[in-house]
């Protein structure tokens, strides 16, 4: 089995990788997609003034 | 083996280092546990430097100047007041237990009350123990 | 003159800064024709194997934007400092943290827990987290591993240069670029494509005395756009914070909160705004005080929203 790994994906927001796994007659034999970032936005505006929170969720993405 | 906390005290001046001083004079017997700076005015107390305390060790810190009313440049203990009091805020924020920080007024008379302070934080820091300031890896203090 | 091998990664970002550099509009053409870029996951196909493998010091010059949060963002941190010559903390994540640093107020664990079985759109009943191991039928799968502290990138690596922002602002990156390919760069260390000076000392807002006697959030009371936030009591981190973006929330009616970072010679932001706002406060007891701090909610996240990493404690003790 032959493995390709594309890291990191490009051209995008975002961090990703590619895993491709193909057999000996070379077509895919399975094939994952991971996404390796985790920032945590969801836990940390907990408890935040409310009017604060745009300014700080605008963040998750500048794009 | 006894824990024997690290407390900082940065004093002022005119009432509470003078305070302390005769506590020494007095030959008043009372815990070790307290490196003092002195300032001139509690008003000069950056909440930076109590933050620099615990950063590099401090598992306590002190901050002592002249009752309200008496600031020896009038205003100056005021302004410490108010400082101490959103710092206190800021600390909790951090995990710092209240107990690990204290703001007292002690006159250049009171050297029994010196004492007496720096026996109650030393105690209260001791129940607590060490202040496990979880920093990460590879940390430098800028100078 | 040969070009620069120019290289712009991010780490625990959120890509404002290449938007940033890309937001130069015509520029972008003067640098492309300054620059050949090597490495640029945004815009080009250039992979982690491919920095392996150039020389030490092949670039000329990385700006590494976002936070360090991973073991992935550790390990490129590392990288790309051995194969740059000159490595630029470049927005206010890779300066001090940023906002990701925000998550200093809790770990792992706690992160975990919310992002991966309590959110309320999260369905996940046999409970599974990322694992830096995972074994398939195929291979073995790998992510990085997740740490409980977001670091500034100078908590890992020597860094050059700082350009702060969040992002920094067009204009500042083209003056950057201009230093860059002039060769006219401050001492190492420095701190580039800002003021020297606090936000104060270029906001357009009138100006009177600072006697603050309640504090007001936008949530529940309007701010007069001419005047100083702070002075109407609008919590505003100006006074502490370093200068070069032309105020530009000022200007669009809020509040600044601190991206540009602290000024020269402070060495925590948010000690610093606790000192500079308390001591505007109109009040002598003990009492009024408390009432008048009572209206500022969540004391550390409002004076230091994007420097808790950099701060002189770092994070939280949980």
């Amino acid at each position: 089995m032959t493995r390709i790994s594309i890291d990191p994906i490009t051209r995008l927001e975002g961090h990703g990788k590619i895993e491709i796994f193909l057999g000996d007659d070379g077509s895919v034999s399975n094939c994952y997609f991971q996404v390796p970032e985790l920032r945590g936005f969801e836990k940390f505006v907990e408890g935040m003034p409310i009017e604060e929170v745009p300014r700080v969720v605008s963040r998750i993405c500048g794009v | 083996m006894t824990f024997e906390p690290k407390i900082v005290g940065i004093l002022c001046n005119w009432c509470s280092y003078t305070g302390a001083d005769l506590a020494g004079t007095a030959r008043i017997k009372y815990a070790p546990n307290v490196r003092v700076v002195r300032v001139m005015c509690s008003g000069r107390v950056d909440p930076t430097f109590v933050l620099k305390a615990f950063a590099e060790g401090a598992d306590g810190v002190l901050v002592a100047g002249c009752h309200p009313g008496d600031c020896h440049y009038i205003e100056g203990n005021y302004k410490t007041m108010r400082r101490m009091a959103l710092f206190k805020k800021m600390l909790a924020d951090y995990g710092i237990e209240p107990g690990r920080f204290r703001l007292e007024w002690v006159s250049a008379s009171e050297g029994d009350r010196w004492a007496k302070v720096v026996n109650q934080i030393t105690e209260e820091v001791r129940k607590l123990g060490p202040a496990k300031l979880r920093a990460p890896r590879r940390k430098k203090i800028p100078a | 003159m040969a070009k620069l091998k120019l290289a712009s990664y991010w780490a625990a970002a959120c890509g404002g800064c290449d938007v940033a550099i890309l937001d130069t509009h015509e520029k972008i053409l003067d640098i492309a024709a300054a620059a050949d870029i090597v490495f640029w996951p945004i815009a080009t196909d250039f992979k982690y194997a491919d920095v392996e493998a150039m020389p030490d010091g092949h670039i000329d010059v990385t700006l590494f934007h976002g936070a360090v949060r991973n073991s992935e963002n550790e390990h490129l941190a590392h990288l790309l400092r051995a194969k740059s010559k000159v490595l630029v903390a470049f927005g206010t994540c890779a300066h001090l943290g940023g906002i990701p640093g925000l998550a200093n107020l809790f770990d792992r664990k706690a992160i975990f827990k919310r992002v991966y079985h309590d959110t309320q759109s999260t369905v996940n009943p046999d409970g599974v987290e990322p694992q830096t191991k995972t074994q398939m039928p195929e291979g073995e799968l790998t992510l990085p591993e997740f740490y409980d502290t977001v670091m500034p990138l100078d908590h890992l690596v020597e860094v050059d240069y700082y350009v702060p922002g969040c992002p920094p602002t067009p204009k500042q990156i083209w003056a950057v670029v201009q230093a860059i390919v002039s060769g006219q760069l401050p001492p190492k260390g420095s701190v580039v494509g800002a003021s020297e000076k606090t936000q104060c000392d270029e906001c357009k807002l009138k100006k009177n005395e600072k006697k603050i006697t309640s504090f007001k959030r936008i949530a529940t009371a309007q701010p007069e756009h001419e005047t100083c936030y702070l002075e109407q009591g609008f919590l505003c981190l100006g006074p502490v914070t370093r200068g070069g973006c032309d105020t530009r929330c000022q200007l669009s009616g809020v509040a600044c909160r601190g991206c540009y970072g602290p000024p020269p010679g402070v060495l925590d932001q948010g000690a610093k705004a606790v000192s500079a706002i308390a001591s505007v406060i109109e009040a002598k007891d003990e009492a009024e005080i408390g009432r008048i701090l009572a209206e500022i909610p969540d004391a550390l996240r409002s004076l230091n929203r994007f420097g808790i990493p950099a701060s002189l404690l770092r994070r939280k003790t949980l």
